[in-house]
């Protein structure tokens, strides 16, 4: 079953100044399902696209051409929102505050109500593994439990699809361990999910499928079966995705 | 009144105005949990070090006062203390209403917020209450520390000192919308705090400035004309210049503060409807 769809976006940055303009293209005719309960990866170069592609996702942008859908409604839709929970490359929390408070505030900016995330809390405190830092302010926290928290408010309110965008971006080898296995939990418990990463083997070790994204258009999609049987793995598919795209 | 429900949704939160159908019960939620959040952010940040430097202002002053002013000492006290607070006040809200959306924009906050099911105009009317309810809570401590020290020099105060607090927090109100309007398009939170400072600085000015415009002819005129009409008449407050039978009435300075605020808060929110993060 689909639940997301991009149909021939395209995103174009315009930026104004006094008496000119300049144009970005970010993003050319991008075309994608992602179906119910698989884990599928966004891979490309610094400026491939992917954030774009993710943020479009959200509805934290617009596209320039075609449209996005998500479970069949606009991502700008509330309902289309509720269904997401999205986590940016490194986020950012109020450091004066517990992880419990910044994620009570994001809980009812979700709509939920008050009861719903006293309920909720300690479940994903503890699913992300921040039940021995519950009571430390955020301004004490390391970046793989920034990461562990900006996970939490993506989760809290059960949402059907993740969007993660580089998760494992500046962790150390054991936090990307649990990030791993917390993204598989995830998957088992019936979410969809969607990340992206540069790093290859992190998405090899994860995905179902990957799209491999070259100069804001998608150059390959790969299954899982397609870079296992492949010698050199998702590095020789990537690599070559690369090197054509950037000969065309 | 089901067709009425349909209109009112389908205008809703996108719209210029939210609607009570876009406000309640969801969009109220929001406006309460951004205006509490945007109001702990702020007092977290050096909040009681303006007040140590507000008491120890007012504190020597009114030493300083007491020895210098002689029969004067009350008024000089009452007068120095007001316009402290009211410039302490204006400083601290001004640069909270400059900093509240391009900070979140720049560590990326916001896409924790508008990646959930939140309104826009629901979010600004959050930022600008809980503004506003900064601004309240600070006039209201440096005034209790104010009537303290004019207690302890034996100089109670008439009815006309809370007129005055409220008329500063009218002003303020007003300051503040439109620099939460200006922090939308200007290219930096100083930008910001600049402008919003001319503006409050030729609000003081208004009469004369109307009084010149009506002086001028031509195209000139009536260009002056229509800018004059985007500055707020802040004299409108300011009780220690006039005389107060001369002084409009509390209602007018209430309605006037609502239609800036109400104005600015629109036109923010024309501008952020279609804003990208």
């Amino acid at each position: 079953m689909t639940i997301v769809s991009f149909n021939g976006v395209g995103k174009i940055y315009r930026r104004r100044g006094l008496g000119s303009s300049s144009q970005v293209v970010a993003l050319t005719d991008f075309t994608l399902d992602i179906e119910k309960g698989e884990i599928l990866g966004l891979l490309g170069l610094n400026g491939a696209g992917k954030t774009t592609v993710m943020k479009l996702l959200t509805g934290l942008l617009f596209p320039t051409t075609g449209g996005v859908s998500v479970f069949g409604l606009d991502p700008r839709e509330p309902q289309a929102k509720n269904s997401i929970g999205f986590l940016p490359e490194l986020p950012y929390f109020s450091p004066h505050v517990t992880a419990a408070s910044a994620l009570r505030y994001y809980g009812r900016l979700s709509g939920m109500p008050p009861r719903a995330i006293e309920a909720a809390l300690p479940a994903v405190i503890e699913k992300v593994g921040l039940v021995p830092h519950k009571a430390k302010k955020i301004s004490e926290f390391s970046k793989g439990m920034l990461q562990r928290l900006g996970l939490a408010q993506a989760v809290l309110h059960s949402p059907e699809l993740l969007v993660l965008d580089e998760p494992v971006s500046g962790l150390d080898p054991l936090a990307i361990h649990d990030m791993r296995a917390l993204i598989s939990r995830l998957q088992a418990e019936g979410r969809t999910i969607f990340l992206s990463s540069h790093s290859i083997s992190e998405l090899e070790k994860i995905c179902d499928r990957v799209i491999i994204m070259v100069r804001g258009r998608q150059a390959r999609a790969v299954k899982r079966e397609e870079w296992e049987m492949t010698s050199g793995g998702l590095e020789a598919l990537f690599v070559e995705a690369v090197t054509s795209g950037a000969r065309d | 009144m089901n067709g009425l429900k349909k209109i009112f949704k389908s205008v809703s939160c996108p719209a210029l105005f939210p609607t009570p159908y876009s406000l309640f019960p969801g969009c109220l939620d929001t406006v309460r949990s951004v205006a509490a959040e945007t109001f702990r952010e702020s007092v977290k940040n050096r909040f009681f070090t303006i007040f140590a430097v507000f008491a120890a202002c007012a504190i020597y002053a009114s030493l300083l006062v007491g020895v210098m002013a002689v029969d004067e000492e009350a008024r000089v006290l009452s007068d120095l203390g007001l316009g402290l607070m009211e410039l302490m006040t204006l400083a601290y809200a001004l640069f909270h209403a400059a900093m509240a959306i391009p900070r979140e924009v720049e560590t990326k906050t916001i896409y924790l917020v508008f990646s959930r099911p939140v309104s826009r105009p629901a979010y600004l009317l959050g930022k600008a209450s809980g503004l506003y309810l900064l601004s309240a809570f600070m006039l209201s401590v440096m005034a209790a520390i104010h009537l303290s020290l004019m207690a302890l020099r034996g100089f109670p105060p008439g009815l006309v000192y809370f007129h005055i607090l409220a008329c500063i927090w009218l002003k303020v109100i007003i300051i503040t919308s439109l620099a939460l309007f200006i922090s939308l398009f200007s290219t930096s939170p100083v930008s910001t705090m600049v402008i919003s400072g001319i503006i409050w600085t030729l609000g003081h000015f208004t009469p004369e400035a109307r009084f010149l415009v009506e002086k001028t002819a031509g195209f000139s005129g009536r260009l002056l004309k229509g800018a004059a009409w985007l500055i707020p008449d802040l004299q409108l407050y300011n009780l220690r210049d006039a005389p107060l039978a001369a002084a409009p009435g509390v209602w007018f300075q209430f309605a006037y503060a609502a239609l800036w605020a109400l104005g600015s808060y629109g036109a923010a929110v024309l501008l952020f409807k279609k804003k990208e993060f």
